[in-house]
């Protein structure tokens, strides 16, 4: 019998908010954080303008080796670690999964580099940390005590949610009672930006910045990056109630997939894609019908939007779900927007509230539904999509906990 | 700016230690709590900041023990030994580090300093620094 996942710490620092409080105050109200970038104000960005890593970790030395997104990653932990009330012991037996994305920002590493030439006289001696992915756990698992299994996941912006699919089933499958996942990323840096541009990735023009990302319209072209990060505490239900936890919600299901396709596009049928979608619901033992609510990966990109709804009409058929795409809200967090995303769908779960599609004036897909205006729905289950560059799928879900099941 | 004030500089972000109040006498690994990747970072900062090139086994005293258990194999005197070996040191500090080795690591902020001040006055490019030292110190 496979044990009952649930969640019982959240810390999330988005664009919407630290606390799911926040974030829901700040979707109704439409308080997005879409401005032009600092360098081109022809390239939109979702920023964190507020955020200091030092308000949420405090004062540590170790804050010399982290890029901005491993930032995001360590601070929103501390905020998960903190509100988890785990005493010493707990700590040490606990996981840690995440989700990490390269430091893109090369030019900010290295100003001055020449002729490859990189080296400096104030390089510090170990500036390779600031690269390696795996720098994020080693200094949050330092702070907190935490040293359980460790898995730091590289696949592109299917990372996050793919970490907290991998900790799900270890604890699931009784490696181990507890495990904090998620995720922490940033590329709003020059060097990140000429980046996706030159993928032809971005939205960019003269338009209001808020207007820019626009996830399945017909008129959409490309994403808005954004920043930030979140990590959960997934336990076992049995475990958690032994302590008394909140719980916040029930991790059921995950599937994962690799396209073998393409570099940066997704298999067009998305055949791969749907498999991962199909091993969550297996998972779950849910039928598509099951499903209230898709978080779709929506990235506001010509071919994902397309591939995607052709996605979900497949798998739901008759009974569509309602859609989501928070990216439309905050920006694509790259490696870190599954986990930044879940923590809005425990937004969602905790007021019964489904947010707009924002920007979607014209649906490039009929039939599906697509959420065009706010509404509250009482909602039992999320399915979550993220698919990455390099191919890269994962399909989470997420229901509303109840203890009778 | 002096030594000692570029050096506080240099610690308080290698370490992160706001508002702590650094002085000559202070420890650093017994009482800063420098790890050896901190030394590390250390050294390049020294290295950068008043263009020496930095030794580090030789600036963080890293082979103190090596030379006292050199000194007792070989009959010497350690005082006389360490002096030939640690030339940037004074004498009198040199004393009060075999005095209070076994209370642990004895690396001090005023060892860096006379490290640095020793290798300006060896380096044209110090020159500068060499100019500072020569003011009148308490120590």
């Amino acid at each position: 019998m496979h044990r009952r996942v649930v969640i019982t710490s959240i810390g999330v620092i988005s664009s919407l908010g630290f606390t799911l409080e926040k974030i829901f105050n700040n979707l109704k109200d439409e308080n997005t954080s879409f401005e032009g970038s600092f360098f081109d104000s022809e390239l939109f960005v979702s920023p964190i303008n507020s955020f200091d890593v030092k308000n949420f970790a405090g004062h540590f030395k170790d804050r010399r080796y982290l890029n901005r997104g491993a930032q995001f990653c360590v601070a929103s932990a501390m905020e998960a670690v903190k509100k988890a009330g785990l005493d010493k012991q707990l700590l040490a037996k606990a996981g840690l999964f995440l989700g990490a994305g390269p430091n893109l920002d090369i030019g900010g590493e290295f100003p001055d580099v020449k002729a490859g030439e990189i080296d400096r006289k104030n390089l510090m001696a170990l500036w390779m940390l600031k690269f390696l992915p795996n720098t994020a756990a080693s200094v949050i698992a330092k702070l907190t005590g935490i040293h359980g299994e460790n898995q730091t996941l590289t696949t592109a912006c299917s990372a996050s949610l793919q970490a907290i699919g991998e900790a799900f089933r270890k604890i699931r499958d009784g490696y181990i009672d507890l495990a904090f996942a998620g995720g922490g990323d940033s590329r709003l840096s020059k060097s990140s930006i000429l980046a996706y541009k030159k993928a032809h990735a971005l939205c960019n023009g003269t338009g209001k910045p808020e207007k820019a990302i626009r996830p399945f319209d017909r008129s959409r072209y490309g994403f808005v990056p954004g920043e930030g990060g979140a990590f959960f505490l997934l336990e076992d239900l049995q475990h958690a109630k032994k302590r008394g936890a909140v719980i916040y919600g029930e991790i059921c299901g995950y599937g994962a997939s690799i396209d073998g396709y393409s570099m940066t596009a997704p298999e067009p049928c998305g055949i791969w894609a749907e498999s991962a979608v199909n091993s969550a619901l297996r998972e779950a033992g849910l039928a598509s019908s099951d499903i209230d609510v898709v978080s779709s990966h929506g990235t506001g990109t010509l071919l994902n939007d397309t591939m995607e709804a052709d996605l979900i009409d497949r798998v739901y058929g008759e009974k569509p779900p309602f859609i989501i795409a928070l990216k439309s809200w905050i920006g694509h967090i790259a490696a870190a927007c599954g986990a930044v995303e879940l923590a809005i769908c425990f937004t969602c779960l905790k007021y019964n509230y489904l947010p707009k599609i924002r920007n979607l004036d014209e649906p490039c897909h009929a039939g599906l539904n697509f959420v065009r205006e706010e509404q509250s729905y009482p909602i039992r289950n999320i399915l979550l999509e993220n698919f990455g560059f390099g191919g890269q799928n994962s399909a989470l879900i997420v229901r509303k906990y109840n203890r009778l099941r | 700016m002096d030594i000692l004030e570029e050096i506080t500089e240099i610690l308080t972000e290698i370490l992160d230690i706001e508002n702590h109040i650094i002085t000559p006498e202070t420890y650093l690994i017994r009482e800063l709590e420098a790890e050896s990747i901190d030394l590390l970072e250390l050294a390049v900062a020294i290295n950068s900041r008043f263009n020496i090139d930095v030794n580090d086994d030789e600036i963080f005293l890293r082979k103190l023990r090596d030379y006292i258990t050199e000194a007792e194999l070989q009959n010497k005197d350690i005082l006389q030994y360490l002096a030939e070996n640690l030339s940037f040191l004074s004498r009198k500090r040199l004393e009060e580090i075999i005095e209070d080795r076994k209370g642990g690591p004895t690396l001090k902020v005023k060892d860096l300093i006379s490290y640095i001040g020793n290798r300006s006055r060896l380096s044209v490019y110090g020159s500068r620094f060499f100019i500072e030292l020569c003011k009148p110190k308490a120590f």
